[in-house]
């Protein structure tokens, strides 16, 4: 399915990027650019492609010898050169179909042959492509496992874990660093090399753990072990041979060493540790006398012994400080004897100040430093806390703070405390001097407030809020009043909504002149009814009618632009609206609201150019 | 950082989501759904190669279905009958098969006595000289159009040298020449890039047989030691003539039949 995409993109991409209108009636030197243009630009594509692929995946040769040996373990060295090479040959193969194509392409003297031709052409190509689908198979998986391996440096410091599967590896590289590395009772758990970090003397060390390895000869392995064999070939790191002495692992002590034997020349110029796991379940001391005598004869050959237990985790510190310890030891011998060194060493001068007379003066450490550093190494016991008192009880742990009270009698401690004695408050006397304390008290107090802390400040307000604060008093007030006026109202029986009795005019003009609005202006009221005679007088008058009735609609109406409107606050802000919402039309120079005359029908950027997935409308 | 399998470890160690299994359970089902909306949404050149691919699909599956359903059902099975089995009312008219033979033999007289030969392509479309030579204008004012050049895919042999450029009639240009083709065995049913030797007849005109003009229909003699043929007195079979079925100068390449 992937080849399929890629080939699908590439034709997808050729038949989108490059011009697709072409007739029979063009010249036919443009016709020949159009489809040399497409045939040129198919190749290119797969060429790209296919010259990604072959950059990106790592040179067998370029990379670190164990990187490039891990890489043969895992993926097979000739197959995976097999397959780059494979993808070379198809892209030159493209390259050559695409230029004899072009060449051909010249002698074509119609539209018809340069169609078959470029068909051709793409065709050759999408089947060389198709024939690669092994290799690119292939690749895809080494891609995807490349990606997951650990990045392990081969050049700083690290640490090696080996030894038979079972042992405890994967658990001392979980309790030393972060990495999570499965631990499971059956063998052959870690399949694969696994790294994780920790920091020892202000350094980052690299503990590499390996799968394990079973005691055959070399040609016998299979790729798990392969890969623990490669890591102990090319990492310079400090060897930690781990060994299970209580043997549940499933191999004796005798299998064990004998497989150290075996690959103890992979461990040539490393600094190496016996590291004696699971040693909760069975001492070396438990050990019958032949088992001893074995490690005994490794003391003697050099290598540290060392016991630990990943469960209870005694002896891992010592092993990694003895491990890293030796090891860095180790990397500045190397470093000494090699070449590089002297040009540092030359520049480094440690400088000694000259001695102006005979005064030895002595470094200077105080005392208190002195005392605690003898502390430290004596390690005295410190008094038993709070804390371990509660890790010791458990869930029975009670805070009990009274036990250190220091009273005159002792057997006082866990009375209760009165709050009223003999008719006085004890809280009053829990301090001899409490009356003074407050007497000073409630003087700075009387100082503070003469000197005016807590007034409020009067000039903070400005005048909106005096107004909004007045206002408000206002209808608290008349609030107060109207609920009085409900409570007195006599109703019995169901009320007739407000709305359906008449309001009279004089109770209209009372509240509304209790609210503050002008209501003088009685001749442009439109509740007031007119006399007969006015409105005769008016009819009977001919001429004066348009001019009277104008008037008198007017006198009798507010005029359209101010009514329904409550102040001239209202009447700004409607005005404003009414321009804006005006302005388009005016911008567009339309008469009005149901103007829909179109000044330009056919719009360039509508009618040029390619036509795309129905997108005339707006593009 | 994540090493090796650090999915597959957290599946292990944690499980999966709550709701992990029901989701993948509703987003299959929803699958249909969303292929059906696809189908409807998609436009263009796209749209027709979806459809295509969806057909061809589709077309798989109502025959699997059609033999799952098959197994379960009774067969009219006609082998059983023999063959010349005739109803009972066809047993006298037997004079009929036998008229068939006999025209069968008309023809093959007939077609012995033109001499016609059993080729894979026995008719061809005649090319015209404007088809297949171009006219060139030479001189110093491009007058003289006695140049002719050649349009279509020709083969010159090993030991070919032009004409001074002066007095050369007709040219054929180095882009259009070849040397291989791929012949078809039709027997074998493979094909090989063998090596053209000549041409033998081109059948549109002699004129394109001298000039080495290879079109559709045309003879050519290959280079079959590839192959490896033996004739029946022991000697090895190095040429042999193959017609070509495709038009080279549109595809590019010369692909022809081996006459056995």
């Amino acid at each position: 399915p992937w080849l399929q995409d890629f080939i699908d993109l590439t034709l997808s991409k050729t038949q989108r990027k490059t011009p697709t209108v072409i007739h029979k009636h063009y010249q036919i030197h443009r016709i020949r650019h159009f489809y040399m243009r497409k045939v040129k630009y198919t190749q290119q594509n797969y060429h790209d492609r296919l010259t990604q692929i072959l950059t990106d995946f790592p040179k067998l040769d370029d990379i670190h010898p164990f990187y490039a040996d891990l890489m043969n373990v895992l993926y097979d060295k000739d197959h995976y050169k097999l397959a780059l090479g494979q993808i070379n040959i198809a892209k030159n193969l493209i390259d050559n179909v695409a230029k004899d194509y072009v060449r051909l392409m010249k002698y074509g003297d119609s539209l018809y042959r340069c169609k078959q031709l470029k068909r051709a052409a793409l065709g050759r190509m999408c089947t060389i492509i198709k024939r690669q689908k092994q290799s690119l198979e292939y690749l895809e998986q080494v891609r995807q496992h490349l990606s997951r391996l650990p990045t392990i440096d081969p050049n700083t410091r690290t640490l090696l874990l080996c030894g038979y599967p079972n042992v405890g590896k994967s658990s001392f590289i979980n309790k030393v660093t972060r990495a999570d590395v499965e631990v499971q009772p059956y063998a052959f758990t870690t399949k694969s090399l696994f790294v994780g970090h920790m920091d020892y003397k202000y350094l980052r060390w690299q503990v590499v753990d390996t799968p394990g390895i079973l005691d055959h000869p070399l040609e016998d392995r299979n790729t798990i072990e392969m890969q623990a064999i490669t890591a102990l070939a090319h990492l310079r790191a400090a060897v930690l041979y781990v060994m299970d002495v209580s043997e549940q692992c499933g191999h004796s002590l005798e299998e064990q060493v004998e497989l150290f034997r075996n690959i103890k020349p992979l461990f040539a110029n490393k600094p190496l540790i016996i590291v004696a796991n699971k040693c909760d379940v069975k001492r070396i001391a438990e050990l019958p006398e032949e088992s001893q005598k074995i490690f005994e004869t490794f003391e003697a050959e050099g290598f540290s012994v060392i016991e630990t237990s990943t469960l209870t985790e005694e002896g891992v510190i010592q092993v990694k400080t003895e491990a890293c310890d030796r090891l860095l030891a180790h990397r500045v011998d190397t470093k000494m004897k090699g070449n590089k060194v002297n040009d540092v060493l030359n520049r480094l001068h440690l400088a000694m100040p000259n001695r102006r007379d005979n005064k030895e003066r002595l470094p200077f450490i105080p005392e208190g430093a002195v005392a605690r550093k003898k502390r430290m190494e004596v390690s005295t016991p410190r008094r038993k806390l709070e804390r371990d008192l509660e890790l010791e009880m458990g869930d029975d742990y009670i805070l009990d703070l009274q036990k250190y009270w220091d009273l005159m009698n002792s057997s006082e401690k866990y009375d209760k405390i009165p709050e009223i004695w003999e008719g006085h408050n004890i809280l009053d006397y829990i301090d001899p001097d409490i009356m003074r304390k407050l007497e000073e008290l409630e003087k700075e107090e009387e100082l503070r407030e003469a000197a005016g802390e807590y007034d409020s400040e009067p000039e903070s307000e400005d005048e909106e809020m005096m107004e909004i604060r007045r206002l408000a008093q206002q209808i608290r007030e008349k609030k107060k009043l109207k609920i009085l006026q409900s409570k007195e109202k006599d109703t019995r029986g169901p009320r007739m909504p407000r709305t359906a009795k008449k309001v009279e005019r004089k109770v209209l003009e009372k509240e509304m002149t209790d609210l503050g609005l002008d209501m003088t202006n009685k001749d442009d009221a439109h509740y007031v009814r007119r006399s007969r005679s006015v409105t005769r007088k008016r009819k009977r008058d001919e001429s004066e009618t348009p001019k009277s009735a104008a008037r008198s609609r007017s006198s009798s109406r507010t005029p359209r632009d101010v009514s329904g409107l409550r102040d001239e606050k209202m009447v700004k802000k409607v005005k404003v609206m009414a321009k804006k919402a005006q302005k388009k039309m005016n911008r567009l120079g339309k008469k009005g609201e149901s103007d829909r005359h179109i000044f330009n029908l056919k719009p360039k950027h509508l009618l040029a150019g390619k036509r795309k997935s129905g997108k005339t409308q707006r593009r | 950082q994540p090493q090796n399998e650090h999915i597959e470890l957290h599946r292990r160690r944690y499980g999966y989501r709550l709701d992990h299994h029901e989701r993948r359970r509703k987003k299959e089902g929803r699958e249909a759904h969303e292929r059906s909306r696809r189908a409807k949404k998609m436009i263009g050149l796209k749209a027709k190669l979806y459809h295509k691919q969806r057909h061809a699909e589709k077309i798989q599956m109502k025959k699997t279905l059609k033999m799952h359903e098959k197994r379960n059902t009774k067969e009219k099975n006609d082998e059983k009958t023999p063959k010349g089995a005739v109803p009972a009312y066809l047993l006298d008219r037997e004079g009929q098969s036998r008229a068939k033979v006999l025209s069968n033999m008309i023809k093959q007289k007939r077609k012995e006595k033109a001499g016609k030969w059993e080729v894979p392509v026995p008719k061809v479309r005649a090319q015209g000289e404007t088809e297949v030579l171009k006219v060139i204008r030479t001189g110093k004012r491009k007058k003289k159009a006695w140049k002719r050049m050649v349009t279509k895919v020709c083969f010159v042999g090993d030991g070919f040298t032009r004409k001074p450029p002066k007095y050369e009639r007709f040219i054929r240009p180095m882009g259009l020449r070849f040397k291989k083709a791929h012949v078809t065995h039709p027997e074998l049913k493979a094909t090989f890039c063998l090596p053209i030797l000549g041409v033998k007849k081109n059948p549109s005109s002699p004129l394109y047989t001298t000039l080495g003009v290879i079109t559709k229909g045309t003879v050519i003699e290959v280079n079959v030691s590839e192959l490896g043929l033996v004739t029946q007195g022991g000697k090895v079979i190095w040429g042999k003539y193959a017609q070509v079925t495709n038009n080279p100068e549109n595809d590019g390449c010369i692909n022809a039949v081996l006459l056995v």
